[in-house]
């Protein structure tokens, strides 16, 4: 391999470095407009009346939408609303605007204008009349009976307030235990702990703010540029809401994006479709940039909540039976509810651990509260932190190391594993062995502590996956052309949010095709730049596209060396040929491809090959480990230091891949210590700013180690996994462990506030 | 509309402005400088810093007026021709970019801490970055890439 292993930069890099590169806030139009929304001052309410006349009337106005005069097709933001399998139905439950507002944000009305601040007058023109209605924030208070439904029509008619389903992962499935229950594997256990944890909603703050610009033509063609992760789904999404062929529907990136983080898997907020509405009105392109505060107070946050595990084991250690509840805060609207209870008992459950006993169930809970969605890690996150406290308290109990604990009990590359594919390779006691290392376990875990700062470490591993197959529909086309030059141009609809996917990606099809990278491009992130592609989640981005990239490299090759091996050119067995960098070996002489290329042009042929794949699927594993300093006195908790152990099969690009870990360890840092969204009944979210969400800055960072480890993946092209989301999963079960090293408390609620550790500290006696 | 003089990247420029603008939008809307950008609006995030009269600014919170006879630099003005700036090598070449939106803003606020201070410590390149939001690199290799550029400037060193 040439490329593969090799700390390439990104090939974006001058583009961004420079500030020459474009993003959707960067974007105009000819004839263009702006757009402002009207959002519900009320949690939930009933509009009485609406009146946008002195709206249309103001000088400069060119388009008014309200749920009046707008579609009311329900539809669901999110990509599962086009990547939800048979038999399972996605929800939909959203509509473009609402006269019964559900959260305070809900959309009522928009309107397009010359300028952003007319349009932001004329919304505040617009006069509408509310009736106050019950209103129920808590997942907890959400299931009992007397609390006010939030979505009478789409709810579960059985559950009250439970969003779909309630997702029961029965993993003692009968045909292997018969008629045993989880309470025959806890009977086998001689020791079963329980831990609960209540976790916040956090923002995922990506640093660019929602935002589309959407031309709609009267000829029935609708081109949107937006900050959206998935340009194909996106376009299939609006393209069902208003009722337009998909095939005059295109969705593209500009092409970077500031940033996702799950926030954007669908539309980014309902920038796409609020734009495209106010374009199709006023037969004008229309751009709707959100402010900071809209992006933070009407788009998807992280799923907050609670989850209570139960977990017995032998004596020896052994892992018997492990049952695990989660209710989870999904707002008002459905978005990725559903799917993301199901990875947290998947993957942030059952996917580290040998359990014989395991049971699961999520329950999606509405609320009038804005919507939570997708967020790096996918539920894995929320899963992993109460599992993790549980082996904890299970070492604990056994008076066993818990390293020791957990190496003794981690998923084998041949068990038999929860997951519809085999577990493939798992490096996850090398990585808690070299967390441990790298943190000073030997030295520092349990040491008896003194004094007002107080140092602790800590450790967690987990798992994830390296795309959404076969949970979702998730599969990819790519499309490799030679160029008339010789040099090679790959077609993907998958974006670059910000990895460097686009940069790793190009290794791998030139170390697959034999051709030079320097002189290799990408054409990404737009709907119309090849047939289908999920979009950039689910930490599949260069997993997933590398298999179908090597199915597509391999025809493409065999092609070249076939046309190269004809009678006009080296008259060969094109068995005996091989390209390398550029040139085609093993001939009477090295062909160039630079020369067959256009040899093969003017005789009317180019070399091409489109291919379309449903990716294998494989584990990524990962431990953690955390050092912290609690200062006593103020409840104050320094993270020094965390070491991130992470086995990513085979790393393709180094560099790259370590800003992935350390970028997913800085948000899990700001999960467990600072970061927290904080509702005031009656006012909404108190974080519409940055200013009143703490995020972990340059100057407060603790040092981070990333440690690659490469356990060679059966599944993975060149024995990859996927990274993207796994940093931030582990760090905060890691901090907690941690913490309690250092105070002898387990803390049961995130974020670790110094309110919140002052009080858990005089609880336990502790000062 | 008043009339503002104002050097921008090396360039004098006397022109009408509506005073009510922010410095943020004159650069971007009447200047097409679209590589500053705007995070929050609010002065928080560091998106939007440029380099006026020597010091780091946050020019989404600055009336334009106030860069009457200003002195301003931009991340547009930062290479020479084709030629980039070392803290714009190092950033590519340490990895310290990923999404790529707070990239303009954080090569700003670290020339103007080296043009100042062109031997710092860690913790000084992480305060004088204290104000910038990454939300995604973990800022370790961001802090590493002006570490380096540091290194070369101070070397004399132009560019690679």
């Amino acid at each position: 391999m040439k490329y593969v292993g090799k700390s390439i930069p990104r090939n974006d890099g001058f583009d961004k470095a420079t500030g020459l590169g474009q993003f959707t806030v960067d974007v105009t139009m000819p004839h263009m407009l702006y757009a402002k929304v009207l959002r519900s001052p009320y949690a939930h309410a009933r509009v009485v009346k609406i009146d946008t006349s002195a709206a249309e009337a103001l000088p400069g106005v060119e388009a008014v939408c309200t749920f009046e005069n707008t579609t009311d097709k329900p539809f669901n933001t999110s990509a599962t609303m086009v990547t939800t399998p048979r038999p399972a139905e996605p929800v939909r439950d959203q509509t473009v605007f609402t006269g019964e507002p559900k959260y305070i944000g809900d959309e009522i009305a928009a309107v397009a204008a010359q300028t952003e601040a007319i349009a932001e007058q004329a919304v505040k023109l617009i006069k509408v009349e509310y009736e106050e209605l019950p209103a129920v924030y808590d997942p907890l208070e959400a299931l009992k009976p007397e609390a006010p439904e939030v979505q009478p029509v789409f709810g579960n008619k059985e559950h009250k307030n439970v969003c779909g389903e309630i997702v029961r992962i029965p993993f003692c499935a009968e045909e292997e235990f018969g008629p045993e229950t989880m309470e025959h594997g806890f009977a086998k256990a001689d020791v079963i702990v329980e831990a609960d944890i209540k976790l916040p909603r956090v923002k995922q703050c990506q640093m660019e703010v929602h935002a589309a610009v959407a031309s709609y033509k009267a000829n029935g063609t609708l081109e949107i540029i937006s900050t959206t992760q998935t340009p194909t789904p996106t376009k299939m999404i609006v393209a069902y809401a208003l009722d337009l062929p998909e095939s005059k529907v295109r969705v593209r990136n500009p092409p970077y994006l500031g940033g996702g983080f799950g926030v954007r898997i669908g539309i980014s907020g309902k920038a796409e479709i609020l734009a495209a509405v106010l374009s199709m009105k006023a037969l004008r392109p229309v751009k709707l940039v959100y402010t900071r505060e809209e992006d933070f107070l009407a788009s998807d946050t992280r799923h907050g909540g609670y989850l209570h595990a139960r977990l017995g084991a032998k004596k020896d250690g052994t892992f018997v039976a492990l049952d695990t509840t989660a209710w989870l805060n999904t707002g008002a609207y459905c978005t990725f509810g559903v799917e993301l209870l199901a990875v947290c008992g998947v993957c942030g459950t059952a996917g580290t651990y040998r359990i014989p006993y395991l049971n699961y169930a999520g329950y999606p809970v509405y609320t009038h509260q804005q919507t939570a969605g997708a967020f790096r890690g996918f539920g894995t996150p929320q899963g992993t932190a109460v599992v993790e406290a549980c082996v904890d308290k299970m070492a604990q109990a056994l008076n066993m190391d818990p390293i020791q604990l957990r190496k003794m009990n981690t998923m084998g590359p041949d068990d038999k594993n929860f997951f519809p594919f085999t577990v493939g390779s798992v490096g996850t006691n090398e990585c808690l062995d070299k967390a441990a290392a790298e943190i000073g376990w030997a030295e520092k875990r349990g040491q008896p502590k003194t004094g007002n700062k107080r140092r602790g470490v800590g450790i967690a591993c987990n798992t994830h996956v390296s795309n959404a197959a076969p949970f979702c529909v998730d599969y990819n086309a790519v499309n490799l052309t030679i160029e008339q030059d010789g040099t090679l141009r790959v077609n993907s609809a998958i974006p670059e949010i910000g990895p460097g996917s686009t940069t790793a990606l190009l290794q791998v099809a030139c170390d697959l095709l034999g051709v030079p990278f320097e002189t290799a491009t990408m054409i990404f992130g737009d709907s119309s730049a090849a047939p289908f592609d999920i979009g950039s989640h689910a930490t599949r981005t260069l997993y997933s596209v590398s298999q179908v990239l090597k199915d597509a490299a391999e025809e493409l090759k065999a092609d070249i060396l076939s046309y190269a091996a004809g009678h006009d050119f080296l008259d060969t067995d094109p068995a005996k040929l091989s390209l390398e960098d550029g040139i085609v070996q093993g001939g009477s002489r090295p062909l160039p491809l630079k020369e067959l290329a256009y040899e093969a042009h003017l005789r009317g042929k180019q070399f091409l090959s489109t291919k379309c794949k449903v990716p294998e699927n494989s584990l990524p594993f990962a431990a953690q480990a955390a050092e912290v300093e609690v200062d006593m006195e103020l409840g104050l908790v320094k993270v020094l230091k965390i070491a991130a152990a992470h086995d990513v099969g085979h790393v393709v690009n180094p560099r790259l891949c370590e800003g992935q870990v350390e970028g997913g360890v800085l948000q899990g840092v700001g999960w467990a210590v600072r970061e927290e969204m904080t509702y005031v009944e009656g006012e909404g979210f108190y974080n519409e700013g940055f200013h009143k969400y703490m995020l972990p800055t340059a100057d407060d960072r603790p040092e981070i180690v990333s440690i690659l480890v490469e356990s060679e993946d059966p599944k993975g092209i060149f024995g990859m996994k996927g990274i993207g989301e796994v940093g931030c999963i582990p760090t905060l079960p890691a901090i907690f462990s941690a913490v309690e090293d250092a105070t002898g408390v387990r803390f049961q609620e995130a974020p670790l506030t110094p309110d919140r550790v002052l009080a858990g500290l005089k609880a336990a006696g502790k000062i | 509309m008043e009339r503002l003089n104002v050097t921008i990247n090396g360039k004098a420029m006397s022109v009408e402005v509506d005073p009510s603008l922010r410095l943020v939008d004159f650069l971007r809307d009447n200047l097409f400088l679209t590589g500053t950008k705007v995070g929050c609006g609010k002065g928080e995030c560091g998106a939007c810093t440029v380099i006026m009269n020597g010091k780091a600014v946050t020019s989404c919170i600055i009336p334009v007026m106030r860069a009457q006879g200003a002195v301003i630099e931009t991340i547009e003005g930062l290479a020479k021709g084709a030629q980039l700036h070392p803290i714009q090598e190092e950033f590519i070449e340490k990895g310290a970019i990923q999404c790529g939106f707070c990239t303009p803003g954080m090569i700003m606020s670290s020339k103007a801490l080296l043009d100042e201070n062109p031997d710092p410590t860690s913790l000084e390149v992480q305060e004088a970055l204290g104000g910038n939001i990454c939300r995604c690199t973990g800022y370790v290799k961001i802090e590493e890439a002006v570490m380096a550029a540091a290194e070369r400037m101070r070397k004399g060193e132009e560019a690679r």
